[in-house]
């Protein structure tokens, strides 16, 4: 990627990093990435928490956070996201560069410390991580599967591609299951922490005005010697068979419907773009087909959007309607996919569609949480772009390739919530 | 016409400011090497202003009615403003609030053609029984979605349960029945009560030049005459409702909030109080504060803990909110740490300790367009400067935060809302 310079430590393990002085702040991330399995994927999330809960050095959540005041609120973010059959990994932590602190003292050379402290130097005693931390982490992972109910948009579309996908890997969720959760060890997460270091991708990422080297250094002297070469699946393209559809009832006011739809999983860079100009056309925009034809023209809802996935093959529509216009709500998204797929992309709706995708690659580079998690949803591709060359490649992409496309598009599941 | 210049040298950053003679405040915050542009034109009008009275008429307006016209605004007799931003490919939103409306659009190119159409929606109302009618049903989904919110219900719920009489207790959106009786001269009354460019305020933040902002400005903008609006809020008590309240929704886990009313003194707080409040509540409840680690260890909050404060024209709350297995027995920590506070103050460590995390927190919006757009918007409403924040930081002493906690979080004087599962 052109906009960072990327350096690779050994085999499997990468330092990326982009010195830019506009930013008041920094960001520094190490990203693991593993096979989703339903065997490791709630002890690798389990772990991302713990380990951000304490360290050797600042053995207490306490003492950690003060830590983290002392150094003008920097924060620690530990997130877990699926990259297609993948569980991505990451820690990082952001704060002020040194410019702007109030004192004297290297900052940013302390928060590459504390990051190393957090990975490197956990706080285990007989190999093991304390029981408090552990337990505390799974009952914050389960609080937040269980709040995944709360909202029931997110929750039905979490509940479409449970039944979509219900063999596959990428089903396995990006923290696994509730009961999966429950039954991790501390042994578990200690046998998390070493495969990992040992075995994962490792991506690491520094943003932000300080110059890398120091970082790369420290980073360089543990894992030179620690080559891997993980075998990273790519999901397989999956043709649907007979339209599955699901429908459950709870107390909810607003009904949500949720249409799952595959197609050809992209192999380039072109396709991938081509993929996601049919999901801005159809739906990703106030000017998109869904928005003025199924909440505009009929006034059916308030949302109507579509979302891709193109490391997985999978569109997702999802409206929240009243539940006697669900069936009408459905023929008109229907409508409009066929239309989509019929050749019927106006010449206006294919430059919004453009213009729209090229100003969020643009605008990405301005901030530096979307930097780093651009990059990331990058790096399983082979031809991965820098936000920049993605913007170029937009005009490029010919209508014909965006029908090709539309074409690989099929039905797969319906999932609708509806109010008792 | 020329822009005023404010800076700050410690933060390196600079803004300019312009009083329009045409009525509109003007705020330009150029951020060099950016890309983007965010700009945003709001008006000092929120679901809050629902009885005013304007050139001598007086005027009460259904519940939901500023965020309606919020709706409307964006269709004019030629066409909808969406696909005029479809052209210029900038990406366009708008949002109603409890005390200001404001529309907004972000790009990377086309940034002159988009502010003009930025400027052209908010000056050319169009309202038909045909145009409003056809967005009941848009709204009405809207509202439902928001009933089935347990974030959105839990602070609602709380808000009516400390506020009496003032509108604050009512939902922005409205109802589905009071968005029925929403007709197009009820629109017209609040667009030209409200929508007066002496109301109103530009700011535009990015990779930008002060004077390509002008010279839109110059082209795109009619003038008008001040008018004379004032808005009505009933008589306020200072105490809450109730102490206590609660609904069922299909949840698995608890929602809380928390509420500590306050005495509204007639005016806005000034940068420095909201400063001191930060800081108190940093070192209070932060991660590192004693109060946190208490109820982690009892488990009875998580990370998605936090606080806020709620400040508006007659409303001023702090709020403390999560997802919690006890709410009450949460509430009763959070209110015996209150009293002790008030008792003890702040111990010079966990001041300084806050001072640093809140110097840190304001110097990271810099790095965001939106988040300094929006203060910048709150600031010309409210007469807040913005680079006043970080000097008040710096300057605050102990004596400041002792006054203002005795200013505020009455123990005797708050309210939980709670949102719990079916049983």
């Amino acid at each position: 990627m052109s906009d960072f310079s990327c350096r690779g430590i050994c085999s499997g393990v990468n330092f990326a990093s982009i010195t830019d002085d506009r930013f008041k702040r920094g960001r520094l991330g190490a990203t693991l990435i593993v096979p989703l399995s339903h065997e490791t994927a709630a002890a690798n999330a389990l772990l991302s928490y713990v380990l951000t809960r304490s360290c050797k050095k600042y053995p207490d959540f306490t003492a950690l956070n003060r830590k983290l005041d002392s150094l003008y609120g920097a924060a620690l973010y530990p997130s877990v996201r699926q990259l297609g059959d993948c569980q991505a990994l990451t820690v990082a932590v952001v704060g002020l560069d040194d410019r702007y602190a109030l004192d004297e003292g290297s900052l940013s050379s302390e928060l590459a410390d504390l990051l190393c402290s957090i990975i490197f130097e956990p706080n285990m005693t007989d190999g093991l991580f304390s029981e408090e931390d552990v337990e505390q982490e799974r009952r914050e992972l389960i609080e937040g599967i269980d709040a995944e109910y709360n909202e029931k948009r997110a929750y039905s579309i979490k509940r479409c591609i449970e039944i979509m996908c219900k063999d596959e890997l990428y089903s396995v969720g990006r923290v696994g299951s509730r009961e999966e959760v429950e039954k991790v060890t501390r042994e578990d997460v200690a046998h998390a922490w070493q495969s990992l270091l040992k075995n994962a991708r490792v991506e690491l990422t520094m943003l932000g005005n300080t110059a890398p080297d120091a970082a790369f250094d420290r980073f360089a002297g543990y894992f030179a010697d620690k080559p891997r070469k993980p075998h990273l699946p790519r999901p397989e393209n999956i043709v649907p068979g007979e339209l599955k559809r699901v429908t459950e009832t709870d107390d909810v006011v607003q009904s949500k419907l949720v249409m799952g739809l595959r197609y050809r999983i992209p192999e380039t860079r072109e396709d991938r773009m081509a993929c996601s100009l049919m999901s801005v056309i159809l739906g990703g925009t106030p000017s998109a087909k869904l928005f003025l034809n199924v909440r505009e023209k009929q006034s059916l809802c308030y949302y109507c959007v579509s979302t891709v996935d193109n490391a997985k093959g999978i569109m997702l529509i999802d409206s929240g309607v009243e539940t006697e216009n669900i069936e009408k709500t459905e023929k008109a998204i229907n409508e409009q996919i066929e239309i989509m797929k019929g050749g019927c992309i106006t010449e206006d709706e294919f430059s919004a569609a453009k213009l729209a995708l090229k100003n969020a690659y643009y605008s990405s580079l301005d901030s530096l949480a979307a930097l780093q998690s651009y990059y990331i949803s990058g790096v399983l591709y082979k031809d991965s772009m820098s936000p920049r060359e993605a913007a170029a490649l937009v005009d490029s992409i010919s209508l014909e390739r965006v029908l090709g496309a539309c074409d690989t598009l099929r039905a797969d599941t319906v999932y609708s919530l509806v109010g008792n | 016409m020329s822009f005023k210049k404010t800076e700050n040298k410690r933060l390196g950053e600079e803004y300019y400011s312009l009083d329009h003679s045409s009525g509109l405040r003007m705020i330009v915050y150029p951020k060099k090497g950016f890309n983007s542009i965010y700009a945003t034109m709001g008006t000092r009008f929120g679901s809050v202003y629902s009885h005013f009275v304007s050139g001598g008429r007086d005027i009460i307006v259904p519940d939901g009615t500023a965020h309606y016209l919020e709706h409307k605004l964006f269709e004019s007799e030629d066409g909808d403003a969406f696909s005029k931003y479809a052209k210029t490919g900038a990406s366009a939103n708008a949002y109603t609030s409890f005390d200001q409306t404001c529309y907004l659009f972000s790009c990377t190119d086309n940034f002159e053609e988009s502010l003009g159409i930025l400027i052209d929606l908010i000056q050319s109302p169009y309202f038909t029984d045909e145009t409003v009618a056809k967005e009941q049903g848009i709204i009405s989904q809207e509202i439902k979605m928001y009933d089935d919110s347990p974030d959105w219900r839990v602070m609602m719920n709380l808000l009516q349960s400390m506020y009496h009489s003032h509108p604050i207790n009512i939902d922005i959106a409205g109802t589905v029945e009071t968005i029925a009786k929403i007709t197009p001269q009820v629109l017209y009354d609040c667009y030209n009560s409200y929508y007066n460019l002496h109301n109103m305020v530009l700011v535009v933040v990015g990779g930008v030049d002060p004077e390509d902002v002008l010279r839109v400005v110059d082209e795109k903008i009619k003038p008008c005459a001040p008018v004379d609006t004032r808005v009505v809020f009933p008589d306020e008590p200072y105490g809450v409702v109730r102490s206590y309240t609660e609904q069922r929704l299909p949840v698995a886990v608890s929602q809380f909030e928390l509420g500590f009313k306050e005495r509204y003194p007639g005016d806005f707080a000034s940068s420095r109080d909201l400063i001191c409040t930060s800081m108190i509540l940093s070192a209070f409840a932060g991660e590192s504060s004693e109060l946190y680690r208490r109820l982690y260890d009892e488990k009875l909050i998580n990370s998605t803990f936090g606080t806020e404060y709620l400040e508006g024209p007659g409303y001023r709350a702090v709020l403390f909110s999560g997802e919690s297995a006890n709410s009450v027995l949460a509430s009763e920590m959070m209110n015996d740490a209150v009293r002790k506070l008030h008792k003890n103050g702040i111990s010079e460590e966990d001041l300084e300790r806050a001072r640093k995390v809140t110097y840190g927190k304001l110097v990271a919006g810099l790095d965001n367009n939106r988040s300094i757009a929006s203060e910048l918007v709150n600031g010309a409403f409210t007469g807040r400067e913005l680079f006043e924040s970080a000097e008040a930081v710096a300057s605050v002493t102990a004596k400041d935060i002792n006054k203002r906690i005795s200013e505020q979080l009455d123990p005797d004087n708050c309210c939980l809302s709670v949102v719990k599962g079916i049983e």
